[in-house]
């Protein structure tokens, strides 16, 4: 057999894993969240006896699902708003300035990353105690902005980094003044990196769990803290799928925006010049 | 503007916010560990928590448990990663598609991929009714919360597998190719190929996905809550659980916390470490 057709069956077969991997597990959850109330799917049934949407309008009507929405969707943006205009100047000074110490500033730039989450989760719930601060708004804004703008700042300094000096000379030299030159030389090649950077923060902020479980537990409702309501003691498997499908599907669609924008974010796209 | 006040200006909002708020997070688990900061009592400086939770039998199986599951599932997504990554290495009729599958799991929240591994492995999930269908087994089995954790460990897997997957591939594929194909002519096999020039080049990659998995898996809650086993704790319910309204044992939870950094930090350096012998003794290996 060539090595050509034994690629060909190995991918064939990859594929089928990958396929059961991936879609047998939304599946699932799909048909579980469109069971009819009236007719529970239960062992030995291999589908559902009847589906309906019965169960998303239940759970939209009798849960305090549309208030975590409205929390998880207007905290995203927010963090996502915050990141940019406080990672945009580290951004610029990693992408564009040389400074001794720049590659420690960098590393501990990350420092969120390595820090197991639900340690950084409980002592800043711990410090917010201490200085009194009780509102669970701001306060898991503030958590979800520290937490993910290493991200942003990553995305941003490359951007930064990928500015052709010529051109920010061209400008001044022109006489643009130092807002024309920003928005002839630098925004053109940030714009990618500016939406994807605002794109991941809100992701990820919008898929955060441990800051919000802790600091808001037990009245802040977020929809990854509805769906842990009911995965843990209260397990109640419809409407986690419900909640799990509203989680997912949204953000699966923003990423691959973001990765468009990501593939999108070269100086050669915008300036013409490679 | 002196160059110095203006970087230092540049970098306050942003590392100056995460570095500030990380490093008063990180001293006061600390500080809370050793009786600082005491919500229940008065603050005693000493070792009292300490000793109250390293005579706790619960602790060391939290430890045990979590270091467990992190390392297995380190090693069994990077196992499973490299292959992957070297076959994906370059372009084929169908790698997108692939590539696509294999990094897709990322993009799923922890919870929501702990929910839909529930449902596979349910008692009239996929795999049982499947198996039954089958013949292979006579009734459904209860899968859900296994004392082996072999349900966490598959879902640390089968999340972290595309970050494995990511920072193999990247790695492997900037090998150039005439230095694999400078191997080949000169007689060397798959394996020595991939001993003396693919483990060297990539171990670095290696180390890093390693460290990741390992460290996001010790920390791990949400897929122990639900997918492990109910009489077991990890270091991260163990914490919060003491921290929680039922014991508002917020210095215990403290020591904890700080063994889970520890922990973590162990675990790095550990893979560090033998990721490099590895590598030397592979490239020595005749």
């Amino acid at each position: 057999m060539s090595r050509r057709a034994l690629n060909t069956i190995l991918a064939g077969a990859v594929s089928i894993v990958l396929i059961l991997w991936l879609v047998v597990p939304f599946l699932m959850a799909l048909m579980w969240s469109m069971v009819d109330p009236g007719q529970p799917w239960s062992y030995p049934d291999i589908f559902p006896p009847k589906l309906s949407f019965e169960r998303w309008k239940i759970v939209w009507e009798t849960t305090s699902l549309s208030t975590a929405m409205l929390h998880s969707y207007s905290l995203a943006p927010m963090a996502g708003l915050c990141a940019l205009l406080l990672g945009m100047p580290t951004a610029y000074a990693f992408g564009r300035e040389e400074f001794p110490g720049k590659t420690i500033a960098q590393i501990l730039m990350l420092t969120p990353l390595v820090l197991p989450g639900f340690v950084t989760a409980v002592f800043f719930a711990s410090l917010l105690l201490s200085f009194g601060l009780f509102d669970r708004y701001p306060a898991i804004l503030l958590g979800h902005v520290v937490l993910f703008l290493p991200f942003a700042v990553r995305i941003l300094s490359v951007s930064f980094a990928q500015v052709r000096q010529d051109v920010v000379n061209a400008a001044r030299d022109l006489g643009a003044s130092p807002i024309g030159v920003f928005r002839v030389a630098y925004l053109p090649v940030l714009k990618p990196g500016i939406f994807a950077a605002f794109l991941i923060v809100f992701v990820l902020s919008m898929e955060e769990f441990a800051i919000s479980f802790i600091v808001g537990v037990p009245t802040f409702t977020t929809i990854p803290t509805i769906l842990f309501s009911y995965l843990g003691f209260d397990f109640i498997r419809t409407n986690a799928a419900v909640v799990s499908l509203i989680l997912v599907v949204p953000n699966i669609v923003l990423m691959l925006v973001l990765e468009r924008l990501l593939q999108s974010a070269n100086p050669a796209n915008v300036s013409g010049k490679g | 503007m002196p160059k110095a006040l203006r970087i230092v200006l540049l970098l306050a909002p942003g590392l100056g916010l995460v570095v500030g708020l990380m490093a008063l997070v990180v001293y006061r688990a600390a500080a809370q560990s050793l009786g600082l900061y005491n919500f229940a009592g008065t603050d005693t400086l000493g070792l009292t928590h300490w000793q109250d939770l390293l005579s706790n039998h619960n602790y060391w199986g939290a430890i045990r448990w979590s270091a467990y599951v992190a390392t297995t599932s380190s090693l069994i997504a990077v196992a499973l990663a490299y292959p992957l990554a070297l076959w994906l290495r370059r372009p084929f009729r169908g790698s997108t598609f692939l590539s696509a599958m294999i990094k897709a799991p990322y993009l799923v929240p922890g919870l929501v991929a702990a929910f839909l591994l529930i449902n596979v492995i349910s008692f009239h999930g996929f795999v049982n009714e499947f198996l039954v269908w089958t013949g292979i087994w006579q009734k459904p089995v209860r899968m859900q919360n296994d004392k082996f954790g072999y349900a966490v460990i598959g879902l640390q897997v089968w999340k972290q597998l595309p970050l494995a997957f990511l920072l193999l591939t990247g790695a492997i594929q900037s090998i150039p190719d005439p230095v694999l194909h400078a191997a080949q002519d000169l007689g060397a096999g798959m394996l020595a190929r991939f001993r003396k020039i693919i483990l060297p080049l990539t171990a670095k990659a290696m180390q890093a996905a390693l460290i990741l998995i390992f460290i996001g898996a010790a920390g791990d809650f949400s897929f122990q809550s639900i997918a492990g086993p109910t009489r077991q704790d990890s270091m991260a319910t163990l914490m919060t659980q003491l921290q929680g309204a039922n014991h508002n044992d917020w210095n215990g939870a403290a020591v904890v916390g700080v063994s889970l950094m520890a922990l973590s930090l162990v675990g790095a350096v550990a893979f560090a470490g033998l990721v490099q012998l590895v590598a030397k003794l592979a490239e020595k290996a005749r």
